[in-house]
Parts: C-alpha cells; structure tokens; sequence
C-alpha cells in the first residue's frame, strides 16, 4: 500500500471508530427518514366539515375528488349558528338557499359550493355539462411540489455535508501541522500523499454518509408512499447528486486544507477559513432560490459557473428538467475548477505546511520561489 | 557514514528584524557506522536547524549531506529514524496503532510493521498501554512512543532532537539503553541535548556549535586532550606560603589547601608539598564535557 492509501484509510478507521461519526449518522438517518414522512402527516387533503338545515347534501366529493367531506344535519339554525361559533362545523347550507359561516367563508369552499350548487340546479332542469378538459401546452408539471420538496432537501444535504467535511479536513491539517506530527510524516510520505489522503478517506466518509442519506430517505418515500409523486428520472437525479458532491467537495476540501496549512493552532481555523465559508453561504442561498426557481435567468447561470455549479445544478436537476448540454458543460466546467484548485491548492499546502508558528500570508507562499 | 558539508542556512527577517538571522554558519561534522554523537550548543545554537535540514524539513542555503558517499534523497531519508523537538503523535490514536501505521508510512509490509510494533512495545515497557490513546499516557511515557515510532522500521541512522528532555532518570536510562543498541547494531545515532553528563556518558564523538559554527567536534577523549589534564592537589595544614611560585589556584577549606594547575613539573610540585604538610591527594584529572564546552564557547 502506498503512503495516499494509508494516510486515507487511516482518516477512515479513525473516524469511523469515533462516536461523533456514528452518532452524527444516526441522526442524519433519522432525520431524512423522518422528512419523508413529514408530508402526510402534516399536509394532508383539504378537509371541510360541513352542515344542513333543512337541505339535501351537496355532491361535493364528486366535484372535489381529493378533498375530505362530512355532513352533519342540524335540526335548525339556532343549533347551527351554535356549531358554527364554537368550530364544529366550517359552513352550513341552510334551506339550500344560503350559507352560514363564521366570518369570512374559505375561498376554494366557497367556489366550490357555488358551483355544485348552480350544478345541481342545472341538472335537475335537464341542462346536462360536459366538465372542462385540462390540457397543458408547457412543461409537465404535474411533479413539480414533489420535485421541489426533493430539490430543498437535496440543497441542505449537500451543504450540511459539504462543509462538514470541509471542516474535519481543515481541522485534520492544523492538527497535524500543529503538533509538528507533519515533521515525521513529510520524512516518510510526499506533501501530495499526505494532503490527498486526508482528503480522500474524509471525502470517502462524506460520501458514505450522503449514500445512507439517500438510501434512508428514498426507502422512507417509497414506504410513505411518498415516492408515488416522484417524477420519472430519479435514478439520473441520484446519480448526478453523487457525483456533483465529489466534485463539490474536491473543490472545497482541497481549498480548505491549503488554507488551514496557513496557520498552526485550531482557534485561528475559523478565522482563516472565513473566505471559504462566505463562498458556501453564498452557494447555498443560490441554491435554495434555484429549488424554487429552477428555470429563472439566476439559477441557469449560476448553475453553469463553478463552484457554485456543485450545488446549483444537481438542485436544479431535481427540481426540473436541464437539457443534457447544459449539465455537461457545467461538468467540464467544475472539473476544471477542481483539478486548478488542486494544483494550487497542493502548492501552498507544501510550501505551508512546515512553516509553523505566526500565520503564513497566503502571498508569501504564492511568491516563494 | 553520514557527512554533513559546509550547510549555511539564513532565514529571512520580519519587521522586527529586517536582515534576518544567520542560523547555520558553515555546520559540518561526519558520523561513522556504529558512532553515538551528541550535538550540545547553547539554545539557538543552530542544532535543530541542522537537524531539521539533514531530514528534509528545511532547505538548506548552501552545503551537502551525503550518506553513504551519496547525497542524502526523500528515498534514503525514508530509511532514517527522526524525533522532532517538538513532540508529534496522534493524541487520539491508540499506541499500538500509531507506531504501525509509521512503520507502515515508511514501507513496511503490515506483517513487519505489526511485529516490530509488538516487538518495541515490549522493549521499551509499554505492553500495558498498547491499546491506550496517546493522551492519556504520560509524558514519559509519550516519549517512548515517540521514541517507537522513530524505530520501528529499523532505521539507518538516527537523528533525534533532544530526546532526554523532561524524562526522569529511569526513563533516561531505558531510552539510553534503546539508543546504544541501535548503535551496537552499527547504526550512527545523532542526537542534541542540554544534559552534558549524559552526552559525555553516552557518545563516542562531541560537536559543539556556538552561533551557528562548530567550534569543537571530535571523539569526547581528543578534545579533553586538547583542552587539557589538570593537575589537583590536596595538603592538609600546610606551613604558610608553600605554593608560591606555582601556577594554579588555592581554595582552602578548613584546614585544606587544594592547588589546581595545568603543566608545572608534576614531581617537583609534589616534593614541595610534601614537605608543607599532609598530603591527602595528588593527581590528574580529565576536564569534564562542560569544561570543555565553557572552554570552546569561550
């Protein structure tokens, strides 16, 4: 085994042994697990409850298949006002003339008992409609809450992942470097091996986690019966999440380590990882805006210009269709990103990493010869 | 044999010292197979640097190490044992684990590693915390794990900055027991340390560095040569005025005179203080590593 395999495994076996990783997986488990089921037991059909006086029923459940329906008869309208006040009831057909409500009546209600009212009355003098056909000329839209919800989980997964193990790498290089270890590991393995390894085997975590994320959560769907509303594709969705995330993390973790190796004690790793996590931020807020705006000017472009194409673009693949161009080239693009931020990043970190004490400026490095 | 050459090593200066400092002012020494050599100087001296540019840590401006008539590469320096000034193990990692995964880094296979660790834990006394994490050993006992992990893939040579440090005397002794048997096994062992006693104890050869420049370096007996026996001589109630005439220094205590000279003829010095009193002592004595090391820093 060469040193780039050992230094990553070892990142694994130490992390994986550790009760923060187990519990951190857990949790995240549970959570996506609970996601998935968060919609029907929150959201639910529209529900009315609905009362007569002295009227037949009207045949709301057939002009509203989805919706839930109950009748109560009152046996007149002081018992119904009653009702009403306290609740029980939200309108209440009286005489089937007129509807008593409290306060202002719901609105999709009230469209709605107009019009099987006006039906009814229609019906009963012979006059029979055809219902209105739908047809929609633009695209499918029938998954589109589905695909949205997918899209908003998707982006604080990505995120929360991300920077967690952009974090542990940072960490991982200032605890080396800080407690001279690096000394005796730079005598026995290459700067490169090094910094590769830590970040592969945390990179291998991240994406162990991000599997059992999806795995929990599409199971979840699928007994929720959830997954009933996904749209077609979702394997090219899951698929393009796993690799947007390596590249997404490749670009992230390797600017991470280089600008970690800059200083030598864990109090200053917030403070010189400020710039990177200001660029998270802003790739997060425009991914959360394309889940809702999938097809706007912002998030098409942004979509395309790394490195906030790894977050934007497997978002806005879920949450509509992205011609296949147009993914590739925002992969060509990303790649390239990743393998400059790597060449740079792989420089500084060698040129850093033994440097310790005051922290090193980043154009000192850039100059050395 | 391990020949360091002419190394000069400035660093760079910040605000407060705009000209830098020159650390390494031309250092050269040569270490043979089997050879313990202390590295002693005052602090900045210039030791760790020198060391720290023999592993590779630090370039050097100017100057050559050869091992074995080559100069020193990544590939040969793997092959060598190395502990920092500054201590570094993983606090997290569990001992046994920690020496492999270095024996492993250095190339060994995972079956050799694992038998060398074993075979360390027992030599240097650890086989109770094999399996504990770094830190919750003591620092006595962090500094065998160090010492381990520089060990464990049987090196070449050994270059080690200020091993002794903060260890109690027991540990002291198991470390210079580890050490001398690397050396008996014909490995040049290099190390730096404060503790004069123990260098002059323990090494064949001395280098003493002031101010980035050896001063004196060479087997511990030629540079007591150089410096010089002293010639000691105790009298009990001697009359008055014996040693007048004699170069060297009279301390008395109580009714003892002690006469300390270098050169003189030793047996007319001892006629004249016969005949003054009682002589309780006449002889020569070696200049101690720290006389000598008063003298060439001087």
């Amino acid at each position: 085994m060469n040193g780039l395999t050992l230094v990553a495994r070892r990142e694994i076996t130490t992390q994986i042994r550790s009760k923060t990783f187990i519990i951190g997986l857990i949790v995240t488990a549970l959570l996506v697990g609970a996601a998935a089921f968060a919609p029907k037991l929150m959201g639910g059909p529209d529900e009315y409850k609905l009362g007569t006086v002295n009227s037949r029923q009207l045949p709301l459940q057939a002009a509203a298949p989805d919706a839930r329906v109950e009748w109560s008869a009152f046996p007149d309208e002081g018992a119904a006002r009653k009702a009403l006040l306290a609740g029980d009831v939200d309108a209440v057909l009286v005489d089937g003339a007129k509807v008593l409500t409290d306060g202002e009546i719901d609105s999709e209600l009230g469209v709605l008992l107009q019009s099987t009212h006006r039906e009814v009355k229609l019906g009963a003098s012979g006059v029979r409609i055809e219902p209105l056909l739908m047809q929609s000329v633009g695209a499918d839209t029938r998954y589109q809450s589905a695909r949205t919800g997918m899209a908003v989980v998707l982006t604080v997964l990505l995120f929360m992942l991300i920077i967690g193990q952009v974090m542990m790498v940072a960490m991982g290089v200032v605890e080396e470097k800080g407690s001279r270890i690096v000394e005796i590991l730079l005598t026995s393995v290459r700067p490169w091996q090094l910094l590769g390894g830590k970040i592969i085997g945390l990179g291998v975590l991240g994406f162990i986690n991000l599997v059992t994320m999806l795995v929990v959560g599409l199971g979840a769907a699928v007994a929720s019966g959830l997954a009933v509303d996904f749209p077609p594709g979702m394997p090219g969705v899951v698929a393009g999440v796993l690799v947007w995330f390596v590249l997404g993390y490749a670009f992230y973790a390797t600017l991470s380590a280089s600008l970690a190796s800059l200083v030598s004690r864990q109090e200053e790793v917030s403070n010189v990882m400020t710039p990177l996590t200001m660029l998270l931020m802003v790739t997060y807020f425009v991914a959360f805006y394309a889940a809702s705006e999938p097809t706007g000017t912002l998030a098409t472009v942004v979509s395309l210009v790394p490195p906030f194409s790894a977050m934007v673009m497997p978002v806005r693949m879920a949450a509509a269709g992205v011609p296949m161009w147009e993914v590739g080239l925002s992969m060509v693009l990303m790649v390239a990103a990743v393998a400059g931020v790597l060449a740079l990043g792989a420089k500084v970190y060698e040129r850093a990493v033994l440097r310790t004490g005051a922290r090193v400026r980043l154009g000192d490095v850039l100059r050395a010869k | 044999m391990l020949e360091i050459t002419e190394l000069r090593k400035h660093f760079a200066g910040g605000p407060e010292s705009p000209d830098g400092k020159l650390a390494l002012d031309g250092i050269g020494f040569t270490v043979r197979q089997g050879e313990m050599y202390g590295f002693v100087g005052a602090n900045g001296a210039g030791k760790t640097t020198t060391m720290r540019i023999v592993m590779g840590v630090l370039q050097a401006d100017s100057g050559s190490v050869t091992w074995q008539g080559e100069p020193l590469t990544y590939a040969g320096r793997r092959r060598f044992g190395y502990m920092p000034e500054e201590r570094g193990l993983y606090q997290k990692m569990r001992v046994a684990e920690q020496i492999e995964y270095f024996g492993r880094l250095h190339g060994l296979s995972a079956v050799a590693a694992g038998k060398a660790t074993g075979d360390l834990i027992e030599r240097l006394g650890l086989g109770e915390r094999r399996g504990d994490a770094v830190e919750s050993l003591s620092l006595g006992n962090q500094q065998r794990v160090q010492l381990a992990v520089a060990l464990v893939h049987d090196p070449e040579v050994l270059i080690l900055d200020e091993p002794f440090s903060g260890l109690d005397p027991l540990a002291v002794e198991a470390l210079a027991a580890a050490l001398q048997e690397r050396c008996r096994g014909g490995v040049p062992v290099i190390f730096s340390s404060h503790q004069l006693d123990l260098v002059e104890r323990l090494c064949d050869s001395v280098g003493i560095v002031s101010s980035g420049r050896m001063v004196a370096s060479g087997a511990v007996g030629d540079l007591r040569a150089a410096v010089g026996r002293t010639l000691r001589v105790v009298v009990r109630d001697p009359a008055p005025g014996w040693a007048d005439g004699l170069p060297g220094e009279i301390t008395v205590k109580g009714d003892r005179h002690a006469l300390v000279l270098s050169g003189g003829d030793d047996q007319e010095i001892l006629r004249r203080a016969m005949k003054a009193g009682q002589v309780e002592h006449f002889g020569f004595e070696q200049p101690t590593l720290t006389e000598i090391f008063k003298e060439a820093v001087a």
